[in-house]
């Protein structure tokens, strides 16, 4: 057990005129080193600010979080700096992320620069071996981003993130704006890299089929709550919660001759502007009654698979 | 009045040879190629390709509204129900838009106006091809329509950002079938939307269609998508279709090396595999077609033949088209 980094019920609430926005709502998880954890969700379930804050993009309003069993909840000024070079993040529109303004050249540079650590040639030699490694060509050096089609302007990204030889990445969506023959390179490279540094990844997505590629573990979040935690394989194989089943069952198959068997869902996700206790995916699931109105508690119903749902045993035994 | 070439022999809609051609930076950029298609009446035919690929440029050539500056349709006919659109006269063009042929857009984020009441936007539509102007009877049908995709009557004086983004892709479609269109152009009509919101609207535009016998010619990139709702299916690559034929044929048994890419490509849900089979390289430069198959580049099967001119369509074995003139050794799968 060597965990890289551990969420211990944190919170992120938004103040809107409107009330209290509950985007992260008492989250736990730990991530092993070299593993991958996705976070799927629709819009608007908080899975980005839920990465925003465990790299301090974001303040936590509640919570704590350790890095290699350090707790960096609080920290600020120079000891951040320190413990945000070994958490980066890599962003989800490529088009977006880079200054158009700078050089491809001089946006891997820069936190090179702004750490402070190395000499003008070891920055050097450290650019040319960044863009080595994600593949840039060397003739793109002096490029600027509206030069680059999206599938490069990500590898930028993924090389400004890594310059600092981080031990965890958050990646938001980096390849959900790219075409899919795009987007296989990209997520090879992220594996790949993966893998020859020890890399620790939370990958934050919404495409069940990328999601499945490229986790170990999988936490389905709904409304700012993580609804169902477990294994890659066994969220596939064994859908427990309504919402993941749901969820799920919406992917359209490209087998033509298994056409969905939809569990199609009422109404839209919900505000979490002050949300009520209780189940918060109650609204629109088939099979809520008066229970699903009260505090609902996470349950481990096999080792290491986690389900936030009071009705879980009833209603289990209707899925085929 | 213009005088109807009406030809009861041809497919309900019938591209040939379209090319379109836009201009930028003094350069001409081949947006479209050559592409032909029929759609028969209560069919979906599915167009699918990259960004950039031109597939939304063909939608737009059909309701003409290809941008004025810049672009041109170069040449080919377009024929809906025997008639020539290309041929109208702008005043009958705009008859036929938005009543006979409509199109959802891609992104409901800006296809809505944000200053208009979402109601009003969906009586405008009925009130321009209506003939007559009661204002009620408009806004009776607009009522209608909102309940039709799902929305409340009563929520008809709401404004785009009081809706969320599938509420909002609603009421496009809601403007989209107000007249009760015989073709739908569909771009990307889910596209912006979560996988949970995008059944429902699939399920609602497939409901609507088999409701009104309504063509659908719908442009994605989501290979799902066009597994669950397509009858046909037509890749395009570069501005060219490079593979039609039915769903059946195109999934069963995709012929051509950018197809057979495109389905390695995506992530596998029901097999693990350490890695995705991505296609190298990128799409060319609309600018600068390569002489030959514009897919050579990027391709293992390429040969010096493929290299130097276009190559024409071939009829695979189980009979769709492909423009690939390797086709046997990319099915016996030798290099």
């Amino acid at each position: 057990m060597n965990p890289v980094i551990e969420v211990k019920n944190l919170k992120k609430y938004f103040t809107t005129p409107r009330g209290m926005l509950h985007a992260v709502d008492d989250v736990t998880f730990t991530i092993e080193k070299g593993r991958t954890l996705g976070v799927v969700g629709e819009s608007g379930c908080g899975k980005s600010t839920l990465g925003r804050t465990i790299i301090h993009l974001h303040e936590s309003t509640e919570g704590q979080i350790l890095l290699n069993g350090k707790d960096v909840t609080n920290l600020k000024g120079k000891d951040l700096r320190q413990a945000r070079e070994k958490m980066q993040i890599i962003f989800q529109d490529p088009y977006s992320s880079l200054d158009p303004r700078k050089t491809i050249d001089s946006t891997i540079r820069e936190p090179l620069i702004v750490s402070r650590r190395f000499t003008k040639s070891q920055i050097d030699q450290k650019t040319q071996e960044l863009m080595d490694l994600v593949g840039i060509d060397e003739r793109l050096r002096k490029a600027y981003p509206h030069e680059l089609d999206g599938g490069r302007r990500q590898r930028v990204g993924i090389a400004r993130a890594l310059a600092l030889e981080p031990e965890f990445v958050v990646c938001d969506e980096p390849v959900s704006a790219l075409d899919v023959s795009i987007q296989a390179q990209v997520l090879n490279l992220l594996k790949k890299l993966q893998k020859e540094k020890g890399l620790t990844y939370m990958f934050v997505t919404h495409d069940m089929s990328v999601v499945r590629h490229i986790s170990d573990d999988i936490c389905v979040m709904y409304l700012g709550q993580v609804v169902e935690k477990c294994s890659s394989k066994e969220l596939f194989k064994n859908p427990l919660h309504p919402y993941t089943r749901a969820l799920l069952s919406a992917i359209p198959s490209t087998d033509i001759d298994k056409p969905n068997k939809r569990e199609i869902l009422r109404g839209e996700i919900t505000s979490p502007v002050n949300p009520k206790p209780g189940c918060r995916f109650a609204a629109r699931c088939p099979y809520a009654n008066e229970e699903c109105l009260k505090q609902q508690k996470q349950e481990e119903v096999s080792p290491g698979h986690f389900v936030t749902c009071c009705r879980l045993k009833e209603i289990s035994s209707s899925y085929n | 009045m213009h005088q109807k070439e009406i030809n009861t022999d041809m497919p309900f809609l019938s591209i040939k040879d379209l090319k379109v051609e836009y201009k930028s930076d003094g350069q001409i950029v081949h947006a479209v190629n050559d592409v032909t298609l029929q759609l028969e009446r209560g069919k979906t035919l599915g167009l699918v390709g990259e960004t950039g690929a031109g597939k939304t440029t063909i939608a737009k050539s059909i309701l003409r509204i290809l941008p004025d500056v810049g672009s041109h349709i170069a040449s080919g006919e377009i024929y809906l129900e025997g008639e020539n659109l290309l041929k109208l006269s702008e005043t009958n063009m705009r008859k036929i838009r938005g009543n006979k042929v409509s199109m959802i857009f891609q992104d409901p984020m800006t296809a809505l106006n944000p200053v208009l009441r979402v109601g009003d936007q969906i009586a405008e539509v009925v009130s321009l091809h209506s003939d007559n102007n009661n204002r009620a009877e408009h806004e009776k049908r607009a009522k209608e329509m909102l309940e039709i995709v799902g929305i409340p009557a009563e929520r008809y004086y709401a404004y785009p950002h009081q809706f969320s983004g599938g509420m909002k892709q609603r009421v496009v479609i809601a403007i989209a079938l107000a007249c009760n269109p015989d073709l739908l152009l569909a771009d990307e009509p889910t596209t912006a939307l979560d996988v949970t919101i995008q059944a429902q609207v699939l399920d609602l535009i497939a409901e609507l269609r088999n409701k009104y016998n309504t063509a659908m010619l719908l442009i994605t990139h989501d290979m799902g998508v066009v597994a669950q709702v397509c009858d046909t299916v037509a890749v395009i690559y570069a501005g060219s279709i490079i593979e039609y034929g039915t769903k059946q044929q195109i999934f069963k048994h995709p012929s051509h090396p950018y197809t057979i890419g495109l389905f390695g490509a995506i992530p596998d849900m029901n097999e693990d595999e350490e890695w995705l089979h991505p296609i190298d390289g990128l799409p060319p430069d609309p600018t600068n077609l390569p002489q030959g198959c514009s897919f050579a580049p990027r391709c293992k099967f390429a040969t010096d033949a493929c290299r130097k001119e276009p190559v024409s369509m071939y009829t695979t074995q189980d009979g769709h088209d492909c423009r690939c003139c390797r086709i046997d050794a990319v099915m016996k799968g030798e290099d």
